[in-house]
């Protein structure tokens, strides 16, 4: 990406800022913070699943390392102070690439289903944890986060992050360490024989995936300020499986455009009409399952948004114009 | 000549059968070595202890001065063993150059750092990897086709591409895992000389596991001959044509009556 796109998009991110935070009420603020915290967390398992090929439902246990980490964290040692909780989120983030460390262990051997069902094991051991620990609230949670102050606060931070999340992801994934996960994920045997050090490759992806999950988590925690062991659920793991496969399994930029989507769209369908069914609950899957019908490599594919190629696309679209 | 592998009675058993008994062989310096055997043999059980797929139960391998059995295939590629597969594994959805930069990339010394922040010295190292895979592309006339996907390739040339990017990893011994399968006569015939050539030009030892008798007979410079998991027979190809035990392996026992 070279520097005039970089500069477009910060101008672009603090444009989005301004006006949201000036013109736009609350409702749509909380929205566009949920969407960077989601874009973040899908980015970073992106990494793993769409770049190393490694299939993990646990997303929702790092996420819940890092939000609880953060919050207790900057409860009793920085006595809820706002502009102490970037570090206590990087602590958050450690814990979880920590535990990254110790899944990944047994488990690097793994594959597909397998490594789906330990990272889903994973995450449940995660969650009935804090649901019997009491001192971080058990069942009941933990409350009184301390949150950003104001919505320009909370959005640059968040943004901030979410832009040191892709700058570093997308520099690994286009250097010689996202080329062996590369390798890998196209044949194991072929790069392990290549002199790719597969086991410790992986490795190392689980825990920078799992390092972002964690941030993404301790985001969370401090934006809602109030954390159950709930929220961090398989429903969770799914959502941002879905954001991941949604934007293309290995491009980043597209899991953000997911991630917009998919935080933007069960809110546009809140407007149609609801009897006694919610009728968003049916409209939203259906569209899932047909964009998986017909674009199953996600929207963009392994590429970024821009390394896409439009020409080819115009034409499609047009040569259906045409026959139609 | 210097031995560059030394191979001491290896045995491996899968449960209760024994695939590989007692097997003894050297492979020497710039030598062109076959390896052949009627399926079943246990060809590919060596030439899978060799390169770190399996474990022997007992026995040595010693590759220059470093004992083999307990390292991981990576290792054992980064000590300078490189192999092709008998059904070609590229790396399908990437592109014929990073095919080949995977394996060079390797034994290159990159950092963590300079590759998240792109720093200049990163992209000069990164430019002169990519001109070094382009050099060697052109070598075997592929370097046109660098931005194609491996996958779309035909399958002599995904063959082609195999070597040169087991090439691309530097080895001093190149082990052929039955690179002449699914070719016809032609193909075969160019495939020879590509295995001659490279030899030269890159100075290689080479181990060749190979069904076409045709092909081993008339390129090998020794011959070690495997059945049911034993070594029956070694020596130069005129010398195994004529031996009794491999024409009993090929051919079974009464073709010999008829023979005498």
């Amino acid at each position: 990406m070279n520097k005039k796109k970089t500069l477009i998009l910060i101008i672009a991110f603090v444009v989005i800022g301004s006006v949201v935070g000036f013109f736009l009420n609350s409702y749509i603020e909380t929205l566009v913070i949920t969407f960077l915290i989601t874009a973040m967390a899908g980015m970073g398992l992106n990494f793993i699943t769409g770049v190393a090929n490694q299939f993990s439902l646990g997303i929702a246990g790092f996420m819940a390392l890092g939000a609880y980490t953060s919050a207790v964290l900057s409860k009793l040692v920085f006595n809820d102070q706002w502009y102490f909780v970037p570090i206590t989120i990087l602590a958050g983030g450690l814990v979880a690439a920590v535990a990254g460390y110790l899944v990944s262990l047994p488990s690097f051997r793994l594959k597909g289903d397998y490594l789906a069902i330990v990272t889903l094991g994973f995450a449940e051991i995660v969650r009935v944890m804090l649901l019997n620990w009491n001192f971080v609230g058990g069942p009941r949670g933990y409350n009184f986060i301390v949150k950003w102050p104001n919505f320009l606060a909370a959005y640059s931070i968040t943004g901030l992050f979410l832009m040191i999340t892709f700058f570093v992801l997308y520099h690994l994934k286009i250097s010689w360490f996202g080329r062996n996960l590369w390798a890998l994920n196209e044949d194991e045997i072929a790069a392990e024989v290549m002199g790719t050090p597969v086991a410790n490759s992986k490795r190392l992806a689980f825990m920078i995936s799992s390092l972002f999950s964690g941030i993404a988590g301790g985001f969370y925690a401090h934006h809602m300020g109030y954390i159950s062991p709930g929220s961090f659920g398989f429903i969770m793991s799914v959502q941002i499986l879905i954001i991941a496969v949604l934007g293309g399994l290995g491009s980043l930029s597209g899991s953000i455009v997911a991630a917009a989507v998919l935080t933007a769209l069960p809110e546009l369908l809140r407007s149609l009409p609801t009897g006694d069914t919610d009728i968003r609950m049916i409209v939203f899957p259906i569209l899932l399952i047909s964009l998986m019908i017909w674009k199953p490599s996600g929207l963009f594919g392994r590429e970024e948004i821009w390394r896409v190629d439009w020409s080819k696309i115009k034409k499609l679209v047009s040569k259906k114009g045409v026959s139609s | 000549m210097r031995t560059v592998m030394e191979i001491k009675n290896l045995n491996l058993a899968f449960g209760g059968l024994k695939a590989v008994q007692d097997v003894s062989f050297n492979i020497f310096e710039n030598e062109l070595l076959g390896l052949i055997g009627p399926n079943g043999a246990g060809k590919t059980t060596v030439f899978n202890m060799i390169t770190g797929f399996y474990r022997p139960d007992s026995g040595d391998i010693n590759f220059v001065d470093q004992r083999l059995n307990d390292k991981s295939p990576d290792e054992i590629n980064r000590l300078g063993i490189s192999r092709t597969f008998q059904n070609i594994r590229l790396f399908n959805k990437l592109t014929v150059l990073e095919n080949v930069l995977i394996a060079l990339q390797q034994k290159e010394k990159l950092g963590w750092f300079e590759s998240v922040f792109q720093t200049k010295s990163y992209l000069l190292k990164e430019a002169s990897l990519k001109k070094r895979s382009l050099e060697l592309l052109k070598i075997f006339d592929l370097d046109h086709l660098a931005e194609e996907f491996a996958v779309n390739l035909p399958y002599g040339r995904q063959r082609k591409l195999e070597i040169v990017r087991a090439l691309a990893s530097k080895p001093k011994l190149l082990i052929l895992d039955e690179p002449a399968a699914g070719m016809n006569i032609s193909e075969t015939d160019d495939l020879k000389k590509l295995i001659l050539f490279i030899k030269e030009k890159f100075n290689l030892t080479v181990l060749l596991i190979e069904h076409d008798m045709k092909l081993v007979m008339n390129l090998c410079d020794r011959i070690v001959v495997l059945n049911q998991g034993q070594k029956i027979a070694e020596g130069r190809p005129d010398q195994i044509k004529a031996n009794e035990d491999v024409i009993v392996a090929y051919l079974g026992q009464r073709s010999r009556k008829a023979q005498t």
